[in-house]
């Protein structure tokens, strides 16, 4: 079920029906919902604004990237981790429930659609955005390689549905998959094979500045899907600002990204 | 249909609801969403002599029933609002009021100078904005000050010249006096109040500036309290804001004595509040048999 404010519209508030939440690790869970206006307009990269509780507390929207778009059945699926009072409130709706959803927003991952050697970086909870982006590529006959990493085994989410779309390498800090490692030690070996055309990466800072340095001493051109705290999500507030590497002042993650240029943006701690 | 019409400062609006300063951008980022020239009035972002590039982040953190902000009036400076922003706003076919924020006096009236035929329709003063070190609230606490800028800007300008008064103050109704005197046609209150929260996790504030400003539900009742006072205190029209969400609540603000009201925080929740705010006004008024809406402003004081 949805309802569209103008029927011209892409952008709209969805009423998005729940139709199946698993928890796909501990504190983790895949939620899938009804919105057949919303999987046509959405793209790899971009993201949603979730509506959480009745009342006014939690009072703002929570971010969460498109995981997954089932255009057949109309179906978008959101990755998320149990975090806070927002999520929380998600991880307790059932089949059924409706939820606002207001997208699609941003900008997401740019990419040509002629197939070449991509090479996707998801770092815990960055594997969200990635396997919609590793479905459209892999639709455009790219050659993919996605590296996931997490500090234990049970951090690397999603491992056998990227399979389908390239071939999948993990690595864990405590060394509970067979390599042992940070997703960086990992992203090196590769990089050390050569050919990748495009790097994609999504996760914690540390991880998206160490591919912004990787990219500007090899040349690999690289995105990187960011995260600052929300409030209109449209560019109107001015509240997500990340700050611009080529000129002074800021850039709206909500807008000019989530998804970056590895050089269009600094990275503050 | 019922004739929610309502001049303000001179200003003729087609209903009372306006979109408070710095929560709706040019109207272009919500228009995909809703009519925007359904509204009574834009009111722009801050709006400075020269580009300022704002605070650095976090600038948003969410608290019980608000958020306190610290974008500290990141815009691209007067000229390239004339030129860039203005155009858009106008689009709309609804007025438009720029939101004006200068670090001294002089500023305050080289920007009202600027703007003045540049196409606004009416100039918002804010010497209340608690995100910036200088200026802003500094010059907006004080009543004597405040009225210098005022007197200044007024005899600058032939534009309306609305005052945004700060709740951070003891004496809200001594500064409500103090720039009606000087001049103002009319007052919108309030502004945020000041404050500011801690990452236990981290142990340092969340906001990269700090301090913030609060907004949305939970300054309301204090925005109501502003409202009644200063509505009884001074005989200029009094523009009420401050966490409002539903229809309900733009009533209560009319009741305590406002001619409009601006939604702001409000559309972070809900992109349409101030749409549904104008049908739940339409259809109060129909279902009341109310033909002259405008005998509700300050009905609560009014009928004592
Ligand atoms: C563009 C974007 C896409 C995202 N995609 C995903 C995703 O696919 N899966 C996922 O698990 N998480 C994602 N996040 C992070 C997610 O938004 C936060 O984990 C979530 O908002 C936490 O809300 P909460 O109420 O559970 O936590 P609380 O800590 O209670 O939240 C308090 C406030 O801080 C904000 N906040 C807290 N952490 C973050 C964060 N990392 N980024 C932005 N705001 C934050 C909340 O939105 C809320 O306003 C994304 C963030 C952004 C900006
Ligand atoms: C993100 C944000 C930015 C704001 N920017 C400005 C501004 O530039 N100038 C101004 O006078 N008020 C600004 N305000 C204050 C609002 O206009 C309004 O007075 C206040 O938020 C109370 O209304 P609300 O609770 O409905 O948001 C801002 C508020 C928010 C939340
Ligand atoms: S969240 Fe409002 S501008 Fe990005």
């Amino acid at each position: 079920m949805e309802t569209e404010c103008r029927a011209d519209a892409q952008l709209s508030d969805y009423a998005a029906r729940v139709l199946e939440q698993v928890a796909v690790a501990p504190g983790c869970r895949l939620l899938t919902v009804s919105s057949p206006g919303l999987a046509r307009a959405a793209s790899p990269g971009q993201f949603a604004l979730l509506g959480c509780g009745t009342g006014y507390d939690p009072f703002l929207r929570r971010p969460l990237s498109f995981h997954r778009v089932d255009l057949k059945r109309g179906e978008v699926s959101f990755l998320y981790r149990v975090k806070g009072v927002g999520t929380q409130w998600l991880a307790e709706r059932r089949r059924g429930d409706v939820i606002p959803v207001l997208g699609p927003l941003g900008r997401g991952f740019r990419h040509s659609d002629r197939g070449k050697r991509g090479l996707l970086v998801g770092a815990g909870l960055g594997a969200a955005p990635l396997l919609f982006l590793a479905e459209r590529l892999a639709g455009q006959a790219w050659s993919l390689t996605v590296l996931l990493g997490a500090t234990t085994k049970t951090g690397i989410l999603r491992a056998d549905a990227f399979g389908r779309f390239g071939t999948v390498k993990t690595v864990t800090e405590d060394g509970s998959t067979p390599k042992k490692g940070t997703i960086l030690d990992l992203l090196q070996e590769e990089l050390n094979g050569g050919g990748w055309d495009t790097i994609y990466a999504c996760g914690p800072r540390v991880v998206l500045k160490a591919v912004q340095e990787i990219s500007a001493r090899t040349g690999i051109p690289a995105q990187i899907s960011v995260e600052e705290r929300m409030a209109c999500g449209l560019g109107a507030c001015l509240g997500c600002a990340c700050r611009s590497a080529s000129s002074p002042g800021y850039l709206r993650v909500c807008r000019e990204g989530p998804v970056f240029d590895a050089g269009e943006v600094i990275l503050d701690d | 249909m019922i004739d929610l019409s309502v001049e303000v400062a001179g200003i003729r609006m087609q209903n009372p609801i306006l979109v408070a300063s710095g929560t709706f951008g040019c109207g272009e980022e919500y228009s995909p969403l809703l009519d925007v020239g359904r509204l009574g009035a834009l009111v722009t972002k801050g709006i400075t002599l020269k580009p300022w590039q704002g605070n650095k982040p976090p600038r948003i953190c969410e608290t019980p029933a608000g958020l306190l902000n610290a974008v500290g009036l990141q815009n691209p400076g007067v000229d390239a609002f004339i030129h860039e922003i203005l155009p858009v706003m106008k689009g709309y076919g609804v007025p438009v009021i720029a939101n004006i924020a200068g670090f001294t006096k002089e500023e305050f009236v080289e920007i009202a100078k600027r703007l003045t035929g540049a196409g606004v329709d009416g100039l918002e003063i804010n010497i209340s904005c608690p995100n910036v070190k200088s200026g802003g609230m500094a010059l907006g606490t004080v009543p004597e000050l405040a009225a210098e800028v005022v007197e200044a800007v007024v005899e600058s300008t032939s534009l309306p010249v609305i005052v945004k008064l700060t709740p951070n103050v003891t004496d809200i109704v001594a500064l409500a006096r103090a720039v009606t005197d000087a001049g103002a046609s009319a007052l919108s209150l309030i502004n945020t109040l000041l404050g500011m929260a801690i990452d236990i996790k981290s142990r340092r504030p969340v906001l990269g500036n700090v301090l913030g400003g609060l907004s949305g539900p939970a300054i309301r009742p204090v925005a109501v309290r502003a409202v009644w006072q200063v509505s009884q205190a001074v005989d200029v029209p009094v523009i009420g804001m401050g966490g409002i969400c539903r229809g309900e609540d733009a009533l209560e603000f009319i009741l305590a004595g406002a001619t409009a009201v601006a939604v702001g925080s409000a559309h972070f929740r809900d992109p349409l509040a101030a749409m549904k705010i104008i049908s739940y006004l339409e259809s109060y008024c129909e279902e009341n048999g109310i033909n002259d809406w405008q005998k509700l402003i300050g009905a609560a004081w009014k009928n004592k």
